[in-house]
Order: C-alpha cells, then sequence, then structure tokens
C-alpha cells in the first residue's frame, strides 16, 4: 500500500549500497539503516520524519563518500605497497 | 565542479550526468578487468580487513567484480555474494536515472519497507557469516 502524499523522498539506497560493497566502511551498514526508515516511516503516514530521515541518509552518503577519498589519499601517500595482500 | 557549472550543465543537457558516471563506471570496470585484483599487490587492502582483521561486506568485491567482468558468474559469487546481487540492481537504477534525463516520467516509488530491513538484515548476516569457521569457507573471499 502506498498512500498518496506526492513524491516520496529519496532514501539513497545506491548510494548505501555502494558504500557497503565498494567502499568497505561501516557507514553502508547507516545509510541502510537511514533509507529502510525513510520507506518504514513514508509508508506509516510519517511525512515529517521520511523527510529527516532522507536528510540524514543524505548526510551519511556524503560523509562516506568523503571518508572513502580520504582512505584513498591515505593509500597514495603511504604507497599501495601496504597492500601486500590483496583483499579487497 | 561550482555549483554553477553544474547548473549550467544539467539544465544545458540534463543526460551529462548518467553518461558521466557510466563512462566513470566503464572505465573502472576495465581496469578491474585488466589488472587482475586475485593477484597480491594490485590494489590496496581493504581499509576494514586491515584495520579491524575481520571480513567486511564489501571484501572480495573488487575480485567478484574481476570475475563478473571475465563472465565468470560462480567464481564472482564465490567471491562476493553481495557484488553478483547488486550489480543487476545498481544497472537498473542507472537506466531509470539516464531515462529519466531523458524525458521519461519519474516514477519514484519506494519499495516496501520490508524488503530494504531484509537486505539490511541479509547483510548483517552475510557479515557475520563470513566471519565464522561454519560458513566462512562458503562465503568469505
Amino acid at each position: 500500500m502506498q498512500p498518496n502524499y506526492g513524491t516520496p523522498p529519496n532514501n539513497y539506497l545506491v548510494w548505501a549500497i555502494l558504500t557497503t560493497i565498494l567502499c568497505c566502511l561501516p557507514f553502508g551498514i547507516v545509510s541502510i539503516i537511514k533509507a529502510a526508515e525513510v520507506n518504514s516511516k513514508w509508508a506509516g503516514g510519517d511525512i515529517t520524519g521520511a523527510y529527516a530521515s532522507s536528510a540524514a541518509a543524505k548526510k551519511w552518503a556524503i560523509v562516506s563518500a568523503g571518508v572513502s577519498a580520504g582512505v584513498i589519499a591515505i593509500y597514495f601517500l603511504f604507497g599501495v605497497t601496504m597492500g601486500v595482500n590483496s583483499s579487497f | 565542479m561550482t555549483p554553477t557549472v553544474h547548473a549550467r550543465l544539467t539544465r544545458a543537457a540534463p543526460y551529462w550526468g548518467p553518461i558521466a558516471v557510466g563512462v566513470a563506471a566503464l572505465c573502472a570496470a576495465t581496469v578491474v578487468a585488466a589488472v587482475d585484483p586475485h593477484e597480491a599487490g594490485h590494489y590496496p587492502t581493504c581499509p576494514s580487513l586491515f584495520v579491524t582483521g575481520f571480513w567486511c561486506p564489501g571484501c572480495g568485491s573488487l575480485r567478484a567484480l574481476h570475475n563478473l567482468a571475465h563472465g565468470d558468474v560462480m567464481g564472482a559469487l564465490g567471491m562476493n555474494v553481495l557484488v553478483v546481487i547488486a550489480v543487476p540492481f545498481l544497472i537498473w537504477r542507472w537506466g531509470s536515472w539516464l531515462g529519466e534525463t531523458l524525458g521519461r516520467p519519474s516514477q519514484r516509488r519506494l519499495a516496501p519497507p520490508w524488503a530494504i530491513w531484509l537486505l539490511l538484515a541479509g547483510i548483517v548476516a552475510f557479515t557475520v557469516g563470513r566471519n565464522i569457521p561454519v560458513l566462512g569457507p562458503l562465503l568469505a573471499p
């Protein structure tokens, strides 16, 4: 059942999945929780809450992108030799 | 990129975003297909694994992508099941995004909440499973 309150907010699930499987950081889990909250609150009629969770999901997507960029920068600074047993 | 440039590009040709992302993804896939992540030292170790010593839900994703790029679905499943499930989903979302920028009406509907909670439970179970001795050989890369 999809209540009709207009366009639902973005749950940024694509970002959550990308973070989880590519960035290898626990932020992906937080992002998926926020995405699930968007859908749960929207389905329950909590429009304000759904938009708040959407904003939180976006924030975590940006945080994880920033941290990932930082980690990659650190790898480049210290050299990739650290990864002697490739395990990505 | 400044917001002004971004806004101007988006207005002039809204499809530049998905096109750019698609080209970048193809370039990345080509690199991962050509430079074998199964070979030690080609890519850095997953930071989560490096710090904690535990397999994270993304460990083995580069090797799974490499296997997929070479058509080896079974090999990819052995490296990271999540990647094999996620790639078709990501391609589908990318296709919808491209379609919307080309003027197809937006059809944003939210999935039923249980589907995302189930996904979360699945990822957590996968992460635990690949770190315990019984399921490790099956789920760990």
